[in-house]
């Protein structure tokens, strides 16, 4: 406020006074009141801390060596007395150039200039002088730029910039710091980015709190272009509610916008997750935003939350298929898969039905252990196999006498093998659906644990282990191997059931695996040709006698 | 007239110190822009210091070339006027090497030596003037 600053008093503010004179100046003495190691020169220490040094850290203080006589602090550890003591020196150092300073009549010459100290009067000159990013002591040699952007030309998104909307920008909650929520993020064009952070909450304050509720994420409309008229609003793709427990429901009819309410002690609606898919063309426009919600509740005693937020592109008019290699499989991401129902080979045309990762069912995938490890509760946990991640799971199956085999066996090749498991795998990360030799059909194998070899009744058989052996292959340059899945065999393992006296039961174990063998041939030995020496006589070399 | 010692008034070590104070003054001016020039290098050497050094010394060298000319004519010719007149152009050069002795920016030790030199050089010269001026007048 302009009242304020003319009442108060213009006083003179200056630098401290720069120390120059050498016994008083003390680099090493940063703390105060306090004893800084090894340092020879510090007042705060006591001779008994002198004789903990083994060095001083600072051994001679002196001014500009380039004058030819100056005074010199000589500081030294004498180790030789008992107890250790500080050796303190003012010497005269000589500087025995010829071209040594005898004298200077200039007062900041072998000084650090102390700088202007601002004041009302001297400000605006010094915000000219210092005030861009970048000034050095001729100002006059810089040249300024002086034609600046056409205001009516619209700018397009580019990799990295804010996506803007009506008021500010597009926030997805991050972390900064520590893991607290802080909406200040932007999110950024074509940068894909998936933060999870805690919100502090109340039950009282649940409806009045703006980030709880999905209003905030689709309120302003986005600018489909930066600094342009024209708006993209967020529309909401589906609600997932998710319950106290845990447990999670898509929601029909998602267009319904559903607000944080207080319902005997609950607060219901609360956001939990938002997920962003904005679906851009390739001049830089923004053509389409959604937003996918997960909402929850909380209860009295919830004192914070977790959110999760994630926001991902997608080019207009294309329909992505998210690759697992280029060409060769990259560690990590999920084994393409998948069916194909016309059998193979086959001349006419066909393709494959429902690749890989575009659709959960046909992925190739192992059963994922929980932590109940009951295999008839399993309720189709799932992972997918990833490439080169060999993975045991299992689980453990409670026989009693009242099971019978046939069903069991069925449920059981179901726990392990998955509602639809694959015929084919594709060998090349980037395998397409229409090249048909690049997929390799997974051989099944079947091995019979017999307990008894002499049981002759064929007694039904269950699968207690299941497992897929991948073996792939180093193609394509030394420098660059691409990795190429070569064979991929599935290995069912059953056993008899032994039929269980009436009141007894038994525990077996179920497991299931994957392995990734390498089977690329090993480098052989080759040897460079030893050089030949061809030797030809010329022609006419004995030429009197020939 | 016979040419001998007692009739001839111009002072041969006055003559002697012209010539060679002519030799060392160039030297000594080279030596000297050179050491600015190093000084400015090495050093902060800001144009509104350098400037009044470097004006001194070039007033110096012109200040120097009449000097020596009129000291040198005054001296063959025994005319007293001259010789005067070089000795108040001698006075000039001693307050300005005085000043690159004692006033300039930086004083390197070689500074310090070279104007002493000069200094000493001058001071000679002027003994001798004066003693030339007082034999011609008389």
């Amino acid at each position: 406020p302009a009242d304020t600053r003319g009442a108060a008093p213009a006083r003179a503010y200056s630098a401290p006074a720069p120390v120059t004179d050498v016994a008083r100046l003390c680099v090493c003495d940063l703390l105060v009141a306090q004893c800084d190691i090894s340092c020879c020169c510090d007042p705060d220490c006591s001779p008994e801390e002198f004789g903990l040094f083994t060095a001083c850290s600072v051994p001679v203080v002196t001014g500009d060596s380039h004058l030819c006589r100056q005074k010199a602090a000589v500081y030294s550890l004498d180790v030789e007395a008992n107890p250790p003591e500080r050796i303190f020196q003012l010497t005269d150092q000589v500087n025995p150039s010829i071209f040594c300073i005898h004298a200077t009549n200039y007062k900041q010459a072998l000084y650090l200039r102390s700088p202007e100290m601002p004041t009302p009067e001297n400000f605006d000159d010094l915000l000219n002088k210092f005030g861009s990013s970048a000034f050095n002591a001729e100002p006059e040699s810089w040249t300024v730029d002086t034609d600046p952007p056409e205001a009516n030309e619209t700018q397009r998104y580019e990799y990295g910039l804010p996506i803007q909307t009506e008021d500010a920008f597009l926030r997805l909650p991050s972390p900064v710091v520590s893991s607290w929520c802080s909406d200040a993020n932007p999110a950024g064009f074509l940068v894909n980015q998936a933060t999870e952070c805690i919100r502090s909450v109340s039950v009282e304050k649940c409806e009045s709190t703006r980030a709880l509720n999905m209003l905030f994420y689709i309120n302003s409309s986005i600018l489909a272009v930066s600094m342009f008229v024209f708006q993209v609003n967020i529309s909401v793709q589906s609600v997932v509610v998710q319950s106290l427990a845990g447990t999670r429901t898509l929601l029909k009819g998602a267009d319904v916008l559903r607000l944080p309410l207080i319902l005997d002690g609950l607060c219901l609606n609360v956001v939990l997750g938002v997920s962003y898919h904005i679906t851009y063309t390739d001049t830089g426009e923004i053509r389409e935003a959604a937003a996918a919600f997960v909402l929850g509740a909380i209860t009295k005693e919830t004192l914070s939350i977790q959110q999760s937020f994630q926001i991902s592109f997608t080019q207009a008019d294309t329909k992505p298929v998210p690759l697992s290699g280029n060409p060769g499989y990259v560690v990590g991401l999920p084994v393409r898969a998948g069916f194909n129902p016309q059998g193979y080979p086959f001349p006419a045309e066909f393709l494959f039905a429902a690749l890989a990762s575009s659709h959960k069912h046909s992925q190739l995938s192992i059963l994922q252990s929980t932590p109940t490890q009951d295999c008839l509760a399993a309720q189709g946990a799932r992972a997918p196999v990833l490439f080169g991640h060999n993975v045991v799971s299992g689980c453990k199956l409670r026989i009693t006498a009242a099971m019978k085999c046939q069903p069991l066996a069925q449920t059981l090749l179901d726990v392990l093998k998955g509602q639809s498991f694959p015929e084919y795998v594709a060998s090349f990360g980037n395998s397409q659906a229409q090249d048909v030799l690049d997929w390799v059909p997974i051989t099944h194998l079947h091995v019979s644990e017999q307990r008894i070899p002499n049981t002759l009744q064929s007694s039904c058989q269950i699968p207690v282990s299941f497992g897929i052996e991948v073996k792939w292959t180093k193609y394509g340059s030394l420098v660059n191997p691409q990795a190429r899945i070569v064979n991929v065999t599935a290995t069912l393992t059953t056993s008899t059931l032994k039929q269980l006296p009436s009141g007894r039961e038994r525990t077996i174990p179920i497991t299931s695996s994957v392995v990734f063998t390498d089977i690329s041939s090993p480098a052989e030995p080759g040897y460079k040709a030893w050089p030949t020496i061809s030797i030809k006589l010329p022609f006419d070399f004995f030429y009197p006698f020939v | 007239r016979i040419l001998n010692s007692s009739s001839q008034l111009s002072s041969l070590p006055l003559q002697i110190l012209f010539y060679v104070n002519g030799i060392y003054y160039i030297f000594y001016f080279l030596a000297t822009l050179a050491m600015i020039v190093y000084k400015s290098q090495v050093f902060s050497y800001p144009d509104e210091f350098l400037a009044p050094d470097l004006a001194v010394l070039f007033l110096m060298a012109m200040l120097e070339v009449p000097r020596l000319y009129l000291g040198c004519k005054g001296n063959l010719r025994e005319e007293e006027a001259a010789l005067g007149l070089s000795l108040g152009l001698t006075v000039g050069s001693v307050v300005l090497s005085v000043y690159l002795l004692a006033w300039q920016t930086y004083v390197l030790w070689a500074d310090v030596v070279l104007t002493a030199v000069l200094l000493c050089a001058y001071g000679l010269e002027s003994g001798l003037k004066v003693t030339a001026i007082a034999a011609f007048v008389s």
